[in-house]
């Protein structure tokens, strides 16, 4: 693989490394610093990637590791001293689901980051159970039964424990409807 | 239904003492691809395209110029 294809790699993955880093360090500014981080090393270390495999799993395993290694220390004092992104981020889309999207991610940023990260990796950057195991360098067993207690976790969370819960009188849930309801139209 | 939809329904089964209603997990996959995704249709920061194009071009200077070749 040459240096040009290696970088044009590294650059499609940059955006899933942001959103990455984000949910993991729960600060927009951490998570920059973080992908940085990680392209330096990528970069570096770029013999050790073995082309025909995954390049996404291969970064988010350089991150996470960075992330563990030298930010999560870092991650509680930025939150505590500026909240967390999910309070002062702007998003894209609307105002009205910028709400709902708040309110979704004060509640993952309460979740254990061990449940935290495997959530976001199967649910949200198309990594398979497998790849996610490796990344975290557990059995995929741990990483089933890590996703179902942080959506048990969520759903209490978020008050959406039942299905009553999900009738239409119910703020919060009818919120995370809509958020829903917006992204699978599009 | 969804791909997290989906992806989330492998996961139960054997080991479900606590399983969450499908509509609400999916509810819970929706506002995840939610706040994903918004990250991810992000503007990306320039300084991430300098630094690679910085490293790109180191690699090309160690590698292609043993002789005094610059302009």
């Amino acid at each position: 693989m040459s240096a040009t294809e290696f970088k044009d790699g590294l650059i499609k993955e940059i955006p899933n490394l942001r959103a990455f880093a984000a949910s993991l360090s729960g600060s927009m500014q951490l998570a920059d610093d973080l992908v940085q981080d990680t392209l330096l090393k990528a970069w570096g270390n770029s013999e050790k990637f073995e082309p025909g495999t995954s390049l996404r799993a291969w970064l988010f395993t350089i991150l996470r590791n960075t992330y563990y290694s030298l930010y999560r220390k870092r991650g509680r004092e930025v939150q505590d001293s500026e909240g967390t992104y999910a309070e002062r981020m702007a998003t894209h889309g609307n105002q009205e689901s910028h709400l709902d999207l708040a309110d979704f991610r004060k509640a993952l940023a309460k979740l254990p980051e061990e449940q935290r990260e495997v959530l976001i990796m199967v649910g949200a950057t198309g990594l398979s159970y497998e790849e996610t195991a490796e990344i975290c360098g557990v059995a995929i067993g741990t990483i089933k039964s890590r996703v179902n207690r942080a959506r048990t976790k969520l759903a209490e969370l978020l008050s959406i424990g039942s299905l009553d819960d999900l009738g239409p009188d119910r703020k919060s849930a009818a919120a995370m409807q809509r958020v829903g309801s917006e992204i699978v139209g599009l | 239904m969804s791909d997290a939809g989906t992806a989330m329904d492998d996961s139960d089964g054997s080991e479900s003492e606590l399983m969450l209603d499908p509509k609400v997990q999916e509810s819970i996959g929706r506002s995840l691809k939610a706040h994903y995704d918004d990250i991810v249709n992000s503007p990306v920061p320039d300084k991430f395209l300098v630094l690679l194009a910085q490293l790109e071009a180191t690699e090309h200077r160690a590698v292609g110029a043993p002789s005094d070749e610059r302009n």
